[in-house]
């Protein structure tokens, strides 16, 4: 029988095993998890226990459901080029109460110190006036907005979100190592890493009363609250999918109930910025930036914005918008602030640092200059306000590459724009090494936002390994930071976690006809994009189909031809059977338009764009069809029952998304955008098929119409309705005429003319592009079978005028709704500059 | 002496625009020497909104909004102004060079001087390399009074370029201007303004216009006058004074201030967005007469007729020109 002793025996072996490779701490290297003496420090008894328990395969268990749950809010928030689903090892880090009390004071501190600096700059300018601080570190870089400068009533704070890379010395004393201040909104991590660590490693997690998160960002939320009034907007600024922080912004849109917009959505008029949605201009109140300050307001920097949101400082000068963090903070980011800490903290705030900062030399004089020349290894080379200041990072080794300017010479013009760096050694944590722990150094991510009555520090962070090279990775999901209470404070948390709520009130915001222009026009686009691939991967079904047959009429090469090339365009150099084989890999490898590569792609980044809007079972279909690496594979086609499997799995996967689309989706604007460009791209596509396949009286006609026929899914309902072999005026009937069949020409019209007549419009008529559908609905309807069927000469007229119509005129109702709804999501572009005149004589005497 | 400023700037669009916004810096403000009698800005069509404010050089800055369709847009700016003129100086009474760096920068216990320090370091426009460093370090020898240095300066620099309008454009750089030793206005006040920044005296580019003064007996021609620029070097004593590099002379009567800045990116007279408008077709004409020897009113706004034109094709880049400047 097993004791309890036996018990505890058995796990402080399995204990005892987990550090096995650990090894005791170096001599002079603070060490997380282990004291000098080698024994577990108290506040990791819980976690270490744990893992003691759960051994190997339990963490293994644990951590692919931690890889799980990451790629999942991966799945409903990532972008194309972020990575979410880091491998960053899973074991949180462990801070007890005091260690982290320092941390937040200290951070507490440097947040309210950053606002101070930054908002000096922009107003009063004490720092630089009374010495404190040299003009070439404000003026020195293109990070200083001068177009935010000066004004008559300032905003109070231009800080309101603070990030910093924090660290802790071999001697186990915080240090900070970067301020990030320009768009850092990296909470999302924060909030997705921790959600997906607390439910992977749920025992631990609630045994040890790691302190919440929630109640930070509910008085972030508070504070947002009073700066927007009671019926204020709040909207996140993203510069978009490829941004490396859309995972972020998307994840922390949902979470602050913020509407994710881009710059384009953005208009300033009368100083103020609104939004433009179906419904016209919406104002926004408050704004959380996450596009760089260089990248915003094109008419005060041109050339440098492109991305647009022209005047957005307008809105703010006036004090109508609140921009979260104000522009103009890249002026203090990164290591600006660093060398001149101490007096600004003392001048501005009358206090002494608590937080000591990693070695760091502002290179605009030249004491520090020839201080860092003589010491070259030693130090590290940045620009002084990261990414903002225009300044690439110097190379590690100084000695540059042939051709470019000498370092020297580079550091003499510019120095005002670098700093050097130099790297302290790191304490160290365990990491998981596959089979137990090891050490290594590390560093982290802390989040500070302000509050109704001063500054909040998030408790916890986003730590990981501390590269050799000593440059701090790109923020993404990492060791989640579990900060314990004081332990006589343990309790449940006041405020529950606010995720579920905001979660299931944020998505019905948006709905209705605050949908904006730019998300209408990407639905619009999904809805095509959806239905094109559809086409696309029916032909080419059919096609494998009937070459694997091999039924001499049905594949013969010039039938085949005919087929593939309703989509691929034709190349006449080729014929026979060849001719196909090249059409059918253009088609699948190929990267024209018509390529299901390229359809894929384009209908991902449309799904990714519109995500706010569609619910998260339809993005995960379009994910699921998008990322199979099948489409992707490269090397010669082979034509095999695997293709015809993928086409298969596809058209599932399409027909998943239709239906999660038809079903999950209120008809509410965003529905019935989707459901425009899918009528129309459907009707197109059926007149194209028409077109092609019964325009011309064919030799082996009866193959092109069953063919047809199966193209349109409605094999099985000709022979119940007919029971004979295709016969043309019949096969016209059904797939041209018939409003009962989902896969007729007619019903597609019926369907679009539905939902133009619900669109709003300001005056009595119908709208031009409604008139139009209903137009060709109409002829439609008083169309004859027969008349359609007949022939003259080797085609039939009829048809053929027909299908063009339909085709010319749906492609005509694309652009009005386009110029209807969509007009406003054009990007602006710059005015053509005047430049100066010359005289028209040569220069005066 | 009093001049009238007539400015008119037209843009034709191949499409409607719908919706267009548009800085405008063509309101001049008294300064040392410059007194502003009466200004004014006419825009048409008539904007919903116009915004107006000062930007922290003193600037004064409009804001207009446009978001009815329209295929063109004529921005009209006048002004009377009255000129004093120059005043006689002796440069070798400034200070040392070095005296005004160490003010911009704060060094030595200096205190810094507000007004100068975003003019001492090198801007997008005007960042020097090491043969604009070398050409500086002739004029900036050590000790010289930094006006005596910006008059040599802009004498060599007179002498050594060339005045061609096909050489460059409104985006070169001060670098590129000087390697061709050709340019326009614009481009020897950044290649002036890059040479003493390079050492860090603070300097700041002007933007403006110069009346012309028609050879005797001919009629003066009228949009002929020209948009202008220069520079203005500090000294404590003086405070800001100006040079004309492209007429190797210190602007008065016949020069009108308009903006400064830190460069051409600061000051550019009219700059915007639009949407939907297609290729843009831009006229630009100055006039500048002497307010005695003035059409009437009714005249002034009429002569148009003859203004310079230019066309240029717009293709999605930001900040294309219209041509060199003067």
């Amino acid at each position: 029988m097993l004791t309890l002793s036996d018990i505890d025996s058995e796990l402080d072996s399995a204990r005892e095993g987990l550090f096995a490779s650990y090894g005791v701490p170096r001599h002079g290297f603070y060490d997380e998890v282990l004291d000098e003496a080698g024994k577990v420090r108290p506040h990791w008894d819980g976690l270490v226990d744990w893992l003691a328990e759960a051994g190997d395969s339990g963490y293994l268990d644990t951590t692919g459901d931690l890889q799980r749950l990451r790629t999942e809010s991966g799945i409903a928030f990532a972008a194309i080029g972020a990575n979410p689903e880091s491998q960053e090892d899973a074991l949180p880090v462990v801070l007890k109460a005091e260690d982290w009390a320092k941390l937040e004071a200290g951070i507490l501190q440097r947040a309210h110190l950053a606002d101070a600096a930054v908002t000096d700059v922009y107003t009063d300018q004490r720092t630089i006036g009374a010495g404190l601080m040299p003009p070439g570190l404000v003026y020195g870089g293109p990070a200083f907005a001068a177009h935010c400068a000066g004004w008559q009533r300032p905003p109070r704070n231009w800080v309101h979100l603070y990030e910093a890379d924090v660290a802790r010395t071999a001697s186990g004393e915080w240090v900070l190592l970067a301020d990030r201040l320009d768009a850092p909104l990296g909470d999302g991590w924060l909030l997705a890493n921790r959600i997906a660590t607390s439910q992977a490693f749920a025992d631990p997690f609630v045994d040890m009363g790691v302190r919440r998160l929630a109640s930070h960002y509910a008085a972030f939320q508070a504070h947002l609250d009073q700066m927007m009034g009671w019926d204020g907007r709040l909207a996140l600024l993203t510069a978009g999918e490829k941004d490396p922080r859309f995972f972020s912004h998307a994840y922390f849109a949902r979470y602050m109930d913020a509407a994710l917009i881009e710059p384009a959505d953005l208009t300033v008029r009368d100083g103020s910025a609104f939004v433009k949605t179906l419904d016209g201009l919406k104002r926004v109140d408050v704004l959380l930036r996450g596009v760089p300050d260089a990248s915003v307001d094109a008419l005060h920097r041109p050339g440098k914005a492109a991305f647009g949101a022209p005047a957005l400082s307008l809105a703010a000068r006036s004090g109508s918008l609140k921009v979260v963090n104000g522009i103009g903070s890249a002026v203090m980011a990164h290591r600006a602030l660093t060398p001149y800490a101490h007096r600004l903290a003392q001048f501005l705030m009358g206090e002494d640092l608590l937080l000591a900062d990693a070695p760091c030399l502002w290179l605009g004089g030249a004491r520090a200059r020839e201080q860092v020349l003589a010491e070259r290894g030693q130090w590290r080379i940045l620009p002084l306000t990261g990414d903002a200041g225009g300044a690439q990072e110097w190379p590690h080794e100084p000695d540059s590459p042939a051709g470019e300017e000498p370092f020297a010479d580079r550091l003499a013009r510019v120095g005002e724009r670098y700093c050097a760096v130099k790297t302290p050694e790191f304490a160290e944590t365990a990491f998981w090494n596959g089979n137990g722990l090891e050490r290594a150094p590390w560093m982290m991510r802390v989040f500070a936002s302000r509050t109704q009555d001063g500054w909040s520090v998030a408790p916890g962070g986003v730590a990981t390994r501390m590269p050799a090279n000593g440059i701090p990775p790109a923020l993404g999901f990492g060791k989640d930071v579990w900060v314990l209470p004081e332990v006589d404070r343990r309790q449940t948390p006041q405020i529950s976690s606010k995720l579920n709520a905001q979660f299931s009130s944020g998505h019905l915001r948006r709905t209705g006809r605050d949908l904006l222009s730019r998300v209408a026009d990407e639905l619009f686009w999904l809805g095509r994009n959806a239905e094109r691939a559809e086409s696309v991967l029916r032909v080419l079904g059919v096609c494998l189909a009937r070459h694997l047959d091999g039924n001499r009429t049905d594949s013969d090469p010039e039938v085949l031809c005919r087929l593939i090339e309703i989509h691929a365009s034709p190349d006449t150099s080729l014929s026979g059977l060849p001719r196909y084989r090249d059409a059918v890999h253009r088609l699948i490898r190929g990267s024209e338009p018509s390529s299901i590569p390229s359809i894929l792609q384009t209908f991902r980044s449309g799904g990714l764009r519109a995500r706010a809007s569609i619910s998260s079972e339809s993005w995960r279909y379009i994910e699921r069809l998008c990322s199979d690496r099948r489409w992707r594979a490269q090397g010669p086609f082979r034509q095999n029952a695997g293709l015809v499997r993928l086409i298969e799995d596809s058209m599932q996967a399409l027909a998943a998304f239709a239906g999660s689309a038809q079903e999950n989706l209120t008809r509410n604007y965003a529905w019935r955008f989707l459901e425009m460009g899918r009528r129309i791209e459907r009707g197109a596509q059926i007149a194209a098929t028409a077109e092609a396949l019964a325009g011309p009286v064919l030799a082996s006609e009866e193959s092109h119409l069953r063919a047809w026929l199966t193209l349109s899914d409605s094999a099985s309902a000709y022979r119940s309705r007919y029971m004979m072999t295709a016969r043309p005026a019949a096969v016209m009937d059904l797939l041209v005429l018939d409003e009962t069949n989902p896969r007729s020409l007619a019903y597609q019209l019926v369907r679009l003319e539905e939902v133009l007549n619900d669109m709003p419009t300001e005056v009595r008529y119908r709208r031009a592009e409604h008139r139009l559908a209903l137009s060709l609905l109409t002829d439609l309807r008083l169309m004859d079978a027969d008349v359609l069927a007949s022939e003259s000469g080797d085609e039939r007229p009829e048809l053929m005028k027909l299908v063009q119509r339909c085709q010319s005129d749906l492609a005509r109702i694309s652009d009005l709704i386009a110029r209807a709804f969509f007009a406003h999501a054009d990007a602006p572009e710059a005015l053509v500059s005047q430049g100066r005149i010359e005289p028209s004589e040569e220069r005066e005497p | 002496m009093k001049l009238d400023v007539r400015h008119r700037t037209h843009y034709r669009y191949a499409n409607p625009a719908a919706f267009s916004q548009h800085l405008l810096r063509l309101t001049p403000v008294s300064v040392s020497g410059q007194r502003v009698i009466l200004t004014n800005v006419t825009i048409r069509p008539e904007p919903e909104a116009i915004d107006v404010h000062e930007d922290i050089f003193g600037n004064r800055i409009h804001v207009a909004t446009i978001s009815k369709p329209h295929e063109e847009l004529e921005i009209v700016a006048t002004s009377r102004i009255d000129r004093a003129e120059r005043n006689a100086m002796i440069f070798e009474a400034s200070a040392p060079w070095e005296i005004t760096r160490a003010a911009a920068l704060g060094l030595e216990d200096a205190s810094p001087v507000a007004e100068i320090a975003p003019f001492a370091f090198p801007s997008a426009m005007s960042a020097p390399n090491s043969a604009i460093e070398a050409y500086a370090d002739e004029s900036l020898v050590p000790g010289r009074p930094v006006l005596a240095v910006a008059e040599d300066l802009m004498g060599r620099i007179f002498r050594d370029f060339k005045y061609d309008t096909a050489a460059t454009g409104a985006e070169t750089l001060a670098t590129e201007s000087f390697s061709l030793k050709r340019g326009v206005c614009q481009d020897f006040a950044h290649v002036m303004l890059a040479a003493l920044r390079s050492r860090r005296v603070p300097a700041r580019y002007v933007s403006g216009y110069l009346r012309t003064i028609p050879p005797e007996g001919k009629e003066r021609l009228q949009g002929a006058d020209a948009s202008h620029a220069w520079v203005s070097v500090w000294d404590p004593a003086f405070g800001w004074v100006d040079f004309d590099p492209t007429n190797d002379l210190v602007p008065g009567e016949n020069h009108v201030t308009l903006a400064c800045g830190r460069d051409y990116g600061d000051v550019s007279p009219v700059s915007g967005i639009v949407v939907g408008a297609g290729r843009q077709l831009l006229t630009v004409g100055v006039d500048v007469v002497a307010a005695s020897d003035a059409q009437t009113g009714t005249q002034l706004s009429q002569s148009q007729s003859q203004s310079q034109s230019q066309s240029q094709s717009q293709t999605g880049s930001l900040l294309s020109s219209a041509g060199p400047p003067g």
